[in-house]
């Protein structure tokens, strides 16, 4: 039981280092990455946008 | 099923769930314990409950909520929950921190110290990063919380292998909540950190991660629900060889905070000292001097030191 939880946590651990080494940072590219921990859309565009970014769909 | 369909329940899913484990952490008194979890539950749910109720009423009744407006509530109420949720993860983190830690009381202080300056630090160079020529205004505003959030989640990771690795000293098994927290946390930081590396790559796979985010996102809570909902095991008793590098950094860690003493080497007016004091230091001195110079300095003594005694209030 210790071995697989320790593997697991190891596995997540080695997947997120991995994963950070990946994201281009907000330096080099003018498109932001945004990643929230949740299944709602994420509004991108601008507060006065003309269509209201599509909510209505 | 289609995909909106899934996106759509899962969406649901995640206050109910979130919801429910604020009952499980309410009903089990640890709510002062893990305060800032309830704190971020309580903000999920809250910021779930609006954009859902927003997305709900510019889609079916326009008439009630016009598009526009509701885009535009959507868009502060998603930002500022985010920017809340980015901080209250920090917290999260830096409490269950000091819960693992609390029996290494040295330890614990160090490790508190370090862990301030590493969020300091952190929040500066998230502000730093953000910093573009092509972002500005509100792109600079969604840049610097998003990279606080990934900021977060590399120390989520960083916490969560110390309370893995290092659970048998601190008196923990892995029943115990501070693990099934400190996992839970885990869980979510790595799927947020594979969705921004996912999305720097390609945004068309937005709603497929939204899926796998979903699931995440509900399987986390669920793992908490679990945790809260069993009596958890009690903390065992610490035992550590005299040799364990834990013991030692922890006593070191001790010595470290403590308030020095302070030695007067001189400027000392004899009014400090009371008569009974001179009279001992007076003897004492007598005592370790030779005889011949004892006759000498009783003879200077006798006129001297009954002048200082005087001097001194009674």
């Amino acid at each position: 039981m210790k071995t697989i939880v320790r593997t697991a946590v190891a596995a997540l651990v080695l997947t997120g280092a991995f994963a950070s080494t990946q994201i281009s940072s907000a330096t080099t590219s003018s498109k932001v990455a945004v990643a929230r921990n949740s299944a709602m859309p994420v509004p991108m565009c601008a507060p006065d946008d003309p269509n209201a970014c599509g909510i209505a769909r | 099923m289609t995909q909106d369909t899934l996106v759509s329940t899962l969406s649901y899913l995640e206050p109910i769930l979130c919801g429910m484990v604020l009952t499980l952490v309410l009903r089990s008194k640890e709510a002062k314990r893990y305060r800032y979890l309830v704190a971020l539950l309580g903000v999920k749910v809250l910021s779930s409950a609006t954009c859902l109720g927003i997305l709900y009423s510019a889609a079916s009744w326009r008439h009630v909520l016009e598009p526009h407006i509701a885009y535009h509530i959507y868009f502060y109420v998603y930002w500022i929950s985010y920017a809340l949720e980015a901080l209250l993860s920090l917290l999260v983190i830096y409490s269950i921190f000091k819960l693992a830690m609390a029996p290494l009381k040295g330890l614990q202080t160090l490790g508190i110290l370090v862990f301030r300056w590493v969020a300091v630090i952190s929040i500066a160079v998230a502000m730093g990063v953000a910093f573009s020529p092509h972002l500005n205004g509100i792109k600079f505003v969604v840049a610097m919380i998003t990279q606080l959030q990934q900021t977060s989640s590399i120390l989520t990771l960083c916490l969560l292998l110390f309370v893995c690795f290092a659970i048998r000293p601190m008196g923990l098994s892995h029943r115990s909540r501070i693990f099934g927290i400190s996992f839970g946390l885990g869980l979510l930081a790595v799927t947020n950190l594979v969705q921004s590396a996912w999305l720097s790559h390609g945004s068309d796979m937005k709603a497929t991660f939204s899926i796998v985010n979903g699931i995440a996102v509900c399987l986390t809570l669920f793992v908490w629900s679990a945790y809260f909902a069993f009596p958890e095991p009690k903390r065992r008793l610490i035992v550590l060889p005299t040799t364990s590098p834990f013991l030692r950094w922890n006593q070191i860690s001790m010595a470290l905070g403590d308030e020095p003493g302070y030695v007067a080497v001189g400027g000392i007016p004899p009014e400090l000292f009371a008569p009974a004091e001179l009279e001992v230091m007076r003897r004492a001195s007598s005592k370790m001097a030779p005889p011949e110079a004892i006759n000498e300095r009783q003879s200077s003594l006798s006129a001297g030191s009954s002048a200082i005694i005087h001097s001194i209030p009674a």
